[in-house]
């Protein structure tokens, strides 16, 4: 596929003239957060960022949505329509962590017997763009004990590195192609670029401190599931869900029905795993009765039943839920506990 | 048809008939209003569908109609929250809609050829009793074995599908065991729980299936007297309740383990459920 270069100041402006002829999610300034947002006309994202407080998934999986309105009609209550169809879109600035999340949302919501309509018209129509890590944002991440890497291009339809003077634009994809064209005439990458990538990426990967024996656990988490470990690690959780709905791996959600007097309508919205009320049934029975019960399924869903059924890890490291759980629990030092038991 | 697995089939109660005294159970018959979604609408016993009140919500029902029933879709369900209140206020002629079908099936292919016990308790008896018309139907009935039957309820009101039980009691090429915890002045038939009349009934383990669906603690019972027949884990079949949502593995709600109950599942061996933890 293509290699390119941009001026350095000129990526900004070439994005903002994107936005102008289709939706583009991209890092922007929001009060004290950085958050994905569609570009407003006239907008340029931000380049200069650790990672955004929310997960890209919201692009494809938002927060809340309508899946379909009803209406009322003497025979009851009918379908009015289903709420389909996505522009084709850009997702631009996403770090490789997050760009790697896709793929195993892909897992669950691409499963060759049942496709999310909803979250696969959308991841269909947009291209990702990384923006490689030539410095790991943060102390808390990881991702390189959980299968990725700050500099990787996976996930993504066109990865950028920023090389100090210039971007080096990679694309991966036929959509990442077509999408580099429109950002306009760009020089063809020289060896120089690709050689200073390497070296920078050989020197990010380096950078990254925080490292957990990811790998080393299943086989523990296997066998002991009843072993007195788990009475130890929930004892603070507030049950706040933070850390499920800022990860951008987490795909729990519920379905309401909002009534209004002549109809209404069925929404999806994100749930989270940390709550009692989500395997709650109407007979009283929940087999998941305390919040020990609830922290041993977010692990074992993470670093346990999602291999078993894809091979794959169900966390890239982002470190978001260890920078913003309010009591500090840190899913690094429990997975490192673990692999000392 | 929809491509989109969350858009609900539309449908019509075209029946309502109370199932018991108590009057909290209701087995609803539904006529599809598209032809086409009725052949479409390809299932087998043991699975189950979302049943879709819009402004209310889903639940998701066992099929109690065979598919050898054609032309119709019944559910039978108990009164407890939101939708299946609103479920048995509606009345015979109300739109509402069906999303399915869902989950896996009784293992059909395994059990032909093979002698088979099924044991109900309670109102649990719904897609046993679409495995048992599925079985005895005509077209089926030469591919399965000797059909033993045990169903139980507290009393004789709660017995669920009673006029079926009356045909079912007639024929000769299946062995039907009706018990209740406690008959009353008109009860003639058989006292018991279904347990012990489990033991009682003693069907050999040779070549069998045994197919056991019901309360925890009938379940909890009845499960020693069958390895005690000689029925291995492999051989034992059930099927699981968890709450539950989208119906297709994806909103995350109903594992047990790595499996999804409402993809995966809902009907288990004992020998897979074994290998599972054990959180249901
Ligand atoms: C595979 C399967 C088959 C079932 N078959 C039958 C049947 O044949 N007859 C019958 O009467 N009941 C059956 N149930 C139980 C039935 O689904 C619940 O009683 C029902 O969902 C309660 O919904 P509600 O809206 O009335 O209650 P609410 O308390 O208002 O429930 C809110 C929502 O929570 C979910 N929910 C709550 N409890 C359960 C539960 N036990 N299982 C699954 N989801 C739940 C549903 O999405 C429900 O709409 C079955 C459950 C499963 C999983
Ligand atoms: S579990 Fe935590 S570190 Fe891992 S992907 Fe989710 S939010 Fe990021
Ligand atoms: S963010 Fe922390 S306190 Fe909140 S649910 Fe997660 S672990 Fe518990
Ligand atoms: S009900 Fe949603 S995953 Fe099973």
């Amino acid at each position: 596929m293509e290699k390119k270069v941009i001026k350095k100041d000129a990526l900004a402006g070439i994005v903002k003239k994107l936005a102008g002829q289709m939706p583009v999610y991209a890092p922007v300034q929001d009060q004290d957060n950085v958050l994905f947002k569609i570009l407003e006309q006239g907008m340029e994202p931000m380049l200069d960022f650790g990672n955004t407080r929310n997960a890209p998934k919201n692009c494809f999986f938002p927060q809340a949505e309508t899946m379909l309105k009803y209406f009322r009609t003497e025979r009851g209550r009918e379908l009015a329509g289903v709420v389909e169809g996505a522009p084709e879109a850009v997702l631009f600035g996403v770090r490789p962590c997050d760009a790697r999340s896709f793929i195993l949302l892909d897992y669950v919501f691409d499963d060759p017997k049942y496709k999310d309509t909803y979250y696969m018209e959308r991841r269909r129509k947009t291209a990702i763009v990384t923006l490689a890590c030539v410095h790991p944002p943060s102390t808390t991440c990881f991702c390189t004990s959980v299968g990725g890497h700050p500099m990787s291009s996976e996930g993504a339809d066109i990865v950028l590195a920023d090389l100090g003077d210039r971007y080096l634009a990679e694309s991966l994809t036929d959509k990442g192609a077509a999408i580099l064209k429109k950002f306009g005439d760009l020089a063809n990458a020289d060896d120089a670029a690709l050689a200073k990538k390497k070296e920078l990426s050989e020197k990010s990967e380096k950078e990254i401190k925080s490292i957990i024996p990811g790998n080393d656990i299943k086989p523990w988490l296997d066998a002991n599931f009843d072993n007195p470990f788990w009475d130890t690690i929930h004892k603070s959780c507030l049950a706040c869900g933070t850390c499920t709905y800022l990860c951008p791996t987490c795909h729990c959600f519920d379905i309401t029905d909002e009534v209004k007097r002549d109809g209404g309508r069925r929404i999806r919205s994100w749930d989270s795993c940390m709550s009692w009320l989500f395997t709650q049934e109407t007979s009283g029975h929940n087999p998941r009765t305390s919040q020990k019960e609830r922290w041993r399924q977010r692990l074992l869903h993470k670093f346990r039943y999602f291999v078993d059924n894809y091979h794959a890890i169900a966390c890239v490291g982002c470190g978001r839920c260890v920078q913003y759980c309010p009591v500090n629990i840190d899913i690094r030092k429990i997975v490192t506990d673990i692999s000392k038991l | 048809m929809h491509t989109n697995p969350y858009v609900p089939i539309p449908v019509e109660v075209a029946k309502i008939i109370t199932e018991v005294t108590t009057k909290d159970i209701k087995t609803f018959r539904f006529a599809f209003i598209n032809k086409e979604d009725e052949e479409n609408f390809n299932y087998l016993p043991g699975q189950f569908a979302e049943l879709s009140i819009f402004g209310k919500g889903e639940s998701p029902i066992g099929i109690a109609s065979s598919p050898t029933q054609k032309g119709y879709l019944e559910f039978t369900v108990q009164r407890a929250g939101t939708v299946t209140s609103e479920l048995h206020s509606m009345e015979e002629g109300t739109l509402m809609g069906v999303r399915g079908p869902l989950g896996n099936t009784w293992p059909i292919e395994y059990l032909k050829g093979k002698n088979i016990v099924v044991v109900g308790g309670g109102f649990a008896f719904t897609t046993l009793r679409s495995l048992i018309n599925y079985m005895i139907h005509d077209d089926n009935r030469s591919q399965f074995g000797n059909i033993t039957v045990v169903y139980g309820a507290r009393e004789p009101g709660l017995l669920i599908y009673k006029d079926e039980l009356a045909l079912w009691e007639k024929r000769t090429d299946l062995a039907l065991n009706v018990t209740v915890d406690k008959g009353d002045a008109d009860w003639k038939g058989r006292e018991g729980f279904v347990p012990a009349v489990c033991k009682d009934v003693a069907p050999s383990s040779e070549n069998a299936v045994a197919v056991i669906c019901g309360p925890p603690i009938m379940i909890r019972f009845t499960l020693p007297v069958f390895f005690d027949l000689g029925f291995s884990k492999d051989n034992i079949y059930t099927s699981l309740e968890m709450r539950m949502k989208c119906g297709i593995g994806k909103c995350g709600r109903c594992n047990v383990g790595h499996k999804y109950v409402c993809k995966d599942g809902p009907v288990f061996s004992l020998a897979e459920l074994d290998k599972l933890t054990k959180e249901y």
